[in-house]
């Protein structure tokens, strides 16, 4: 597994953030998903209790983690990370449709999607193959808040923002 | 994105772009109406992107714009016009053209008008449509005052609001250093308008944020300070906070002596609704009652945004008064980040409504009138209360209405006491729906009358405060038929009326509206981003002026004859109502009903808006329906564990009225007394294998739940139906 020179990583704040799923509906429709397949998620988290509660959201895709799960965990190493910009990509000609990466991911994020060819792992890629789209992918576009944005950040703010994510989600399980 | 990346983004996908704007909300009235650039291929839309250029939404756009495309080609889109040929209820219809529609329609209308009088013809209203205004231009034209508004939003607030202190004044959330959301919902209602984005601006600059409300949604998550409310309860709060601020001497005592009428009135009045009667009723403490009322007092640059929330109880009109008298007496009246008074725009589209046409005569024909015929035409010209409407039907009385038609909306989940829209329905002489996609009610149309949707068509013009824009077409018409002013053009039409309807001519109509902004809709069409008008300087204590506004009503009396705040409302006890806002229960409440607490020991509300849907529309669109699958109940995690309910149970919720079957959400953030839903579910969707919920009982539709008593459900003042109940929640057996 090579370490990547970059880091990029769309980065979310949750205090911009008022859950209305625009980026998870937008990326549903400039990415045509199919029902059911969601390469971003926006989910409602609890913290407290009544009356002392608060909910908060978190607006969820590929984190293109510095050290990959579902990379380390695919048989067929169809999943390699990117050295120029730490991309974590999926080749669809050699992804066998096994799941494991599924089973590794702490995050919950690879689809399996029935394709011509059998299903395969499709994932956020950063709208790396949708750069047409004036550059910017449509989930930061649409965002009322301003909430989501790309940025090169580096390993171990990478790092970081995973172990806070990870903690997030188990509050979440917490509900 | 802006229009040139929009055509750069076209080019690349091989598409052309049309931008126009949104149409998947409500709020297409004033104030709302996003700007969107429309992507087509090969005559077929496929996705949009927000517009940057529109002042509303300032290029971002909802999930609900973006789900646009699913719904234009949804499969339950009505294909052709049709005639009903079966039994009421049986759904059986023989196509017909929408020539023939119009001809039989007109006919009917004709001879009703004839042997019954014109106000035999009521028309039910949506939520504010770009086509709203039509709807009452051709009533009046026809000689009916029976536009049914829904007796339950905005105008309850508007009527309130003005007759108290002469305006419906609005939050200036830029400035404000405290902004207090009294049941409002300012994400759902608009998740990428103006409202919305200023949450989040207050925010950031570090205001202070209150949410009043019964349950935790993101807006009350995001807030510092969340008072969970009890449903319908919010008269006995406002009229609280009235109290401590009168006690502590916490009020502007110039603008008192000046500026308002019945302050002494007032102060004897509010002597016995303490904060400690008040927790007693509403459920927040006494504490927490005084804290805010000395925080908003205490505080100069303070607004309060009064939502729906306060719309549908029979103390609304109090709760509104309450607040509005709040706001005045503590100073915050027309200054730099309170309430501000609004002034109509110096240059603007020449009204769609024939003003000048109200009459008397014309408001005494109204069957049930959503304010009291006094007060009447109030700002959406006459209207009658929608349920009323369909009451008439039931009760002949004070006569039958005869023809109902039904543009953009479905009685039987829309209104309350769905039971009565079906028995109506069956009784009704002529029943029309003109609609997108299938309906609740359509088995008992007569005629059913596809139209199309704002995407399929190139009118009317938009015109919100700082935007003016042309509507596009963004694709052909899916079928035979048109858009819904297009059916009410040629209907009146058929019906004799072209005179008044600029013979019929769409484009002729859109350019004489616009006259007076020099414009017409050629040249509006070449400005891709529309026309943006910068908002004038705020202007402060517009007293004098404000204050002194002619109401619509016939005789135009002054909303406020004194010339000064109704703290005392001298007209509303001339009408026989209550010259002072008082404490009223809803029909069954834990303070109200003791007596049903045994048998119902939890109350139940719903939400007006949701994230995922507008009213009882879009369950049928699978980008929407994926975020919220199924009809959740909120409630508490201790309330459910008391009941066995675990997470995902289907639960059965009786009322003393009827009964719903939804999933249980286990809700932290909820009173554990109160127990709510999200109104307008029946329709499945197909693409996802979701099912029709019966509309009646044991379904999810949760206007079979609440009373519809004459005595008990209304607010006498301003309709506003009551949302609240009691229930018990079980677990869903299937043996039951």
């Amino acid at each position: 597994m090579s370490i990547s020179a970059k880091e990029y990583l769309i980065v979310f704040e949750a205090e911009k953030c008022l859950q209305c799923h625009a980026c998870e509906t937008s990326c549903s429709s400039w990415r045509e998903l199919s029902p059911g397949i969601r390469f971003r998620r926006v989910l409602n988290i609890w913290n407290g209790q009544y009356p002392r509660i608060k909910n908060f959201s978190l607006s969820l895709s590929c984190l293109h983690c510095v050290e990959p799960a579902c990379a380390a965990v695919c048989p067929v190493e169809a999943i390699t990370k990117r050295k120029q910009d730490g991309l974590v990509l999926v080749d669809q000609d050699l992804c066998i449709g096994c799941g494991a990466c599924g089973q590794a991911c702490e995050f919950n994020v690879p689809q399996m999607v029935e394709t011509g060819e059998g299903e395969k792992m499709k994932k956020c890629d950063l709208c790396f193959s949708r750069r047409d789209f004036h550059d910017i992918p449509p989930c930061i576009d649409t965002c009322p808040g301003k909430a989501l944005q790309l940025r090169e950040v580096s390993q171990s703010e990478k790092r970081q923002v995973e172990q806070t994510i990870q903690g997030v989600l188990l509050l979440a399980k917490a509900f | 994105m802006d229009y040139q990346q929009a055509q750069a983004t076209a080019k690349a996908y091989g598409e052309t772009v049309v931008p126009s704007v949104c149409a998947m909300c409500g709020p297409g009235g004033p104030g709302g109406g996003c700007g969107i650039y429309a992507f087509v291929k090969n005559g077929r839309f496929t996705r949009v992107a927000g517009m940057d250029e529109c002042p509303v939404n300032r290029g971002a756009i909802c999930a609900k714009g973006h789900a646009a495309p699913q719904w234009v080609y949804s499969k339950d889109r009505l294909s052709h016009p049709l005639r009903r040929i079966g039994k009421k209820g049986e759904g059986r219809f023989e196509k017909i053209s929408w020539d023939e529609a119009i001809t039989y329609i007109a006919e009917v209308l004709i001879e009703q008008k004839k042997k019954y009088g014109p106000e035999s013809l009521a028309i039910l209203v949506p939520a504010k449509r770009s086509y709203s205004d039509y709807l009452q231009r051709f009533l009046t034209v026809h000689g009916s005052p029976n536009y049914g508004h829904s007796g339950i939003c905005v105008m309850q607030r508007a009527f309130a609001f003005m007759y108290t202190v002469g305006d419906w004044p609005k939050p200036d959330y830029d400035k404000s250093d405290l902004i207090i959301y009294w049941g409002r919902q300012p994400i759902y209602s608009g998740p990428v308008a103006r409202p919305a984005r200023a949450f989040l601006a207050a925010k950031q600059r570090g205001a202070k944020i209150v949410a009043i409300k019964p349950s935790m949604e993101p807006d009350a998550g995001l807030a510092d300070i969340w008072l969970p409310v009890r449903p319908g309860t919010d008269a006995a709060l406002a009229l609280a906070m009235l109290h401590v601020v009168i006690r502590e001497d916490l009020i502007d005592h110039v603008f008192v002596t000046q500026w308002c009428e019945g302050f002494e009135e007032l102060q004897q009045h509010v002597r016995r609704f303490t904060p400690q009667w008040a927790e007693s009723i509403c459920g927040v403490t006494s504490d927490q009652i005084e804290m805010l009322a000395r925080l908003y007092a205490n505080t100069p640059k303070a607004t309060i945004d009064v939502g729906n929330g306060l719309e549908h109880a029979p103390s609304s009109s109090d709760a509104i008064r309450a607040v509005a008298s709040l706001i005045a007496i503590t100073g915050h009246l027309d200054r730099p980040g309170s309430n501000l008074f609004s002034s109509p725009p110096e240059k603007a589209p020449k009204p769609v409504a024939l003003k000048e046409r109200y009459t008397q005569e014309l408001v005494d024909k109204l069957v049930g009138p959503e304010f009291p015929p006094m007060f009447q035409p109030f700002m959406e010209g006459p209207s009658s209360a929608y349920y009323r409407i369909i009451e008439s039907v039931l009760s002949e009385k004070p006569y039958p209405v005869r023809g109902l038609i039904a543009p953009g909306t479905q009685p039987s989940v829309s209104t309350r006491g769905t039971k009565n829209v079906f028995a109506a329905l069956e009784k009704l002489d002529f029943f029309v729906t003109a609609d997108v996609t299938r309906t609740a009610e359509m088995a008992y149309a007569d005629v059913v009358i596809p139209v199309t949707t704002p995407y399929e068509s190139n009118h009317p013009f938009h015109a919100v405060p700082g935007w003016l824009m042309a509507t596009n077409r963004v694709v052909e018409p899916l079928g035979p038929y048109k858009s819904t002013i297009e059916f009410f053009f040629d209907l009146a039409v058929a019906m004799g009326y072209g005179e008044d309807f600029w013979g019929g001519d769409i484009g002729i109509a859109m350019d004489d509206l616009l006259e007076p902004l020099a414009v017409d809709m050629e040249q509006l069409r070449q400005k891709p981003h529309g026309l943006q008008f910068k908002p004038g300087p705020p202007h402060y204590e517009q007293y004098e002026e404000v204050f002194s506004r002619l109401s619509p009503a016939i005789g135009h009396l002054p909303f406020l004859p004194h010339g000064k705040v109704a703290l005392y409302n001298t007209l509303f006890e001339e009408a026989g109502f209550s010259a002072l806002p008082q404490w009223k229960e809803p029909p069954e409440s834990l303070t109200g009903t003791v007596d049903l607490i045994k048998e119902y020991p939890l109350i139940l509300s719903d939400y007006h808006t949701s994230k995922s849907f507008s009213a009882s529309w879009q369950r049928n669109v699978p980008r929407l329906r994926e975020i919220e699958p199924e009809p959740q109940l909120h409630i508490h995690p201790d309330t459910a564990l008391a009941r066995g309910i675990i997470q995902g149970d289907w639960v059965k919720v009786l009322s003393p009225h009827g009964w719903i079957k939804v999933r249980a959400e286990l809700y932290p953030g909820i009173r554990p007394d109160t127990v709510m839903v999200l109104h307008g579910w029946w329709q499945g969707c197909a693409e996802l294998g979701y099912e029709d919920y019966p509309i009646v009982d044991g379904g999810a539709n949760v206007n079979v739940m609440y009373s519809v008593d004459a005595d008990k459900a209304y607010d006498p003042l301003v309709t506003a139906m009551s949302s609240q109940t009691l229930v018990q929640v079980t677990k869903w057996e299937d043996r039951q």
